[in-house]
């Protein structure tokens, strides 16, 4: 660990494959009275997809968000790719330019195109040129499956062309770690798949993935790790094949039994 | 009693004059107090501290006193109070604009409010610089939501320019009671000017409307 102490100072390391990218180390979070997180620690290599389940409330959300710093931590640290938080506002910038975030509800600038949607922040967060922002955007709304609504407005989208257009927008900053807050909640049920293909696609070309999800079937199929987190815990940390066939816990065994 | 239309044709240079100097003025209040209003709202936007609470008691102050009364105490007492010499059009400009600042501190604030949180976030998370995010997110719909209420104080601005006559501004009512005196056809200059007042006004609305109806098919919100 004292390595990545010393790398603290001014962000990314360039973690490689297998390297630990995002570490907890008794992350706590409180809203008043209330202990949202309670000495969270864990951590995420390179390379690794991680799903998050369990009961609303349990602060899988809170979670996420302190990942990127839009939750401020109140103990304990996160580094991400060797950037320590809690830190500075250059800290906070520095960790949000290498982790993308996809919401529940995709929250695009709904009076831009999704062209503007996709160069706004490689432009003014990376300082791309015109061009090169506009030739990414392209590029990965292709990647996506909606390459020929580059033009439109989110409001002339379906909502899982929505989330795809979102999926890409983070893309569009290259970040090293991609998180998503329950991206399929808000979705009708025969749009769940085309962003959980996406979601699928992005998993084997290698991207590091946090994600906050009911989907068990995309938790079975695409988790290196299933995290079931309740009372602000991480409650249990399995394998899928482990964690949807033997219940470690007893509360895991009474989600699992609502939910599957 | 018959209606002279030569009479207004033949003022009709004076008639213009008056709406000019009733459109100018309310630009220029318009400009400041729209610089007043950001001002004032940034204050009000402040959780707590003395720099709410004064944006508040700006607002709340300036809400409650008429138009006219603030007129005529800028143009009267102001200069005695404080020992300056200020014109009867920088005195209208003042009046206006402190009047105007209250009312655009609110509009800035409901458009700025009415940006979803959600697209903040969502800007912050991607790493924009505040500058940007204010400059690219909060403000452009921001002013897509304030239009019909800037487009409603604008028309209001205008109709409060009538009440300058009081503190001899030479603007649309001044010119028509001052004609009207002189030729006795009060009948046919208020007519006239009611119907300036239309003409400038009338578009107006047409065309925040039209606005309106293009921003609602472009973003759907």
């Amino acid at each position: 660990m004292t390595e990545t102490a010393q790398d603290s100072a001014n962000g990314a390391n360039g973690a490689k494959e297998g390297d630990p990218i995002v570490l907890c180390r008794d992350v706590v979070k409180r809203f008043g009275d209330f202990t949202a997180l309670d000495a969270v620690s864990t951590e995420v290599r390179v390379g690794e997809v991680v799903c998050i389940v369990g009961p609303s409330g349990g602060g899988k959300s809170t979670f996420l968000r302190m990942i990127n710093g839009l939750e401020g931590i109140d103990g304990g640290e996160i580094v991400v790719d060797g950037i320590h938080l809690p830190g500075g506002k250059k800290d906070i910038q520095n960790v949000r330019r290498e982790v993308g975030m996809v919401f529940q509800s995709f929250n695009l600038f709904m009076h831009m195109s999704v062209r503007q949607n996709l160069i706004l922040a490689p432009m003014t967060a990376r300082g791309l040129g015109r061009k090169e922002a506009d030739d990414r955007a392209e590029r990965l709304l292709e990647r996506v499956g909606i390459g020929d609504q580059i033009d439109k407005y989110p409001s002339q989208l379906s909502g899982g062309q929505q989330q795809r257009v979102a999926i890409a927008r983070a893309l569009a900053m290259e970040p090293r770690v991609m998180l998503f807050d329950e991206p399929t909640s808000a979705l009708d049920p025969e749009m769940i798949k085309e962003v959980l293909d996406v979601m699928r696609e992005l998993a084997e070309s290698g991207m590091t993935m946090l994600v906050v999800t009911h989907e068990m079937g995309f938790a079975r199929e695409v988790a290196g790790r299933v995290l079931f987190m309740a009372d602000g815990q991480i409650l249990v940390d399995a394998p899928p094949e482990r964690f949807f066939s033997e219940a470690e816990d007893e509360r895991q065994a009474n989600f699992l039994s609502k939910i599957l | 009693m018959s209606f002279d239309v030569n009479i207004i044709l033949r003022y009709y240079p004076e008639l213009l004059g008056g709406a000019w100097v009733a459109v100018w003025i309310t630009a220029v209040s318009l400009v400041c107090s729209s610089a007043v209003g950001a001002v004032v709202c940034i204050g009000r936007l402040q959780k707590h501290g003395a720099a709410s609470r004064l944006a508040t008691a700006y607002i709340d102050l300036f809400r409650a006193t008429p138009e006219i009364v603030l007129i005529i105490w800028v143009f009267y007492c102001l200069p005695l109070l404080f020992d300056v010499r200020i014109g009867r059009y920088g005195c209208a400009i003042i009046a206006l604009s402190a009047y105007g600042g209250a009312y655009m501190a609110e509009i800035f604030r409901a458009g700025v409010q009415a940006v979803p949180r959600g697209q903040i976030e969502a800007a912050n998370a991607l790493g924009i610089p505040i500058f940007h995010i204010v400059r690219r997110v909060i403000v452009p719909p921001a002013i897509g939501w304030m239009m019909p209420a800037l487009v409603n104080f604008l028309t209001e601005l205008l109709k409060a320019t009538s009440l300058l006559a009081l503190i001899g501004v030479a603007e649309l009512i001044f010119v028509a009671s001052t004609l009207g005196s002189k030729t006795f056809a009060y009948m046919e200059f208020y007519t006239a000017i009611a119907v300036i007042y239309f003409m400038i006004i009338f578009p107006l609305s047409v065309y925040a409307r039209r606005a309106e109806q293009r921003r609602l098919r472009r973003t759907g919100n």
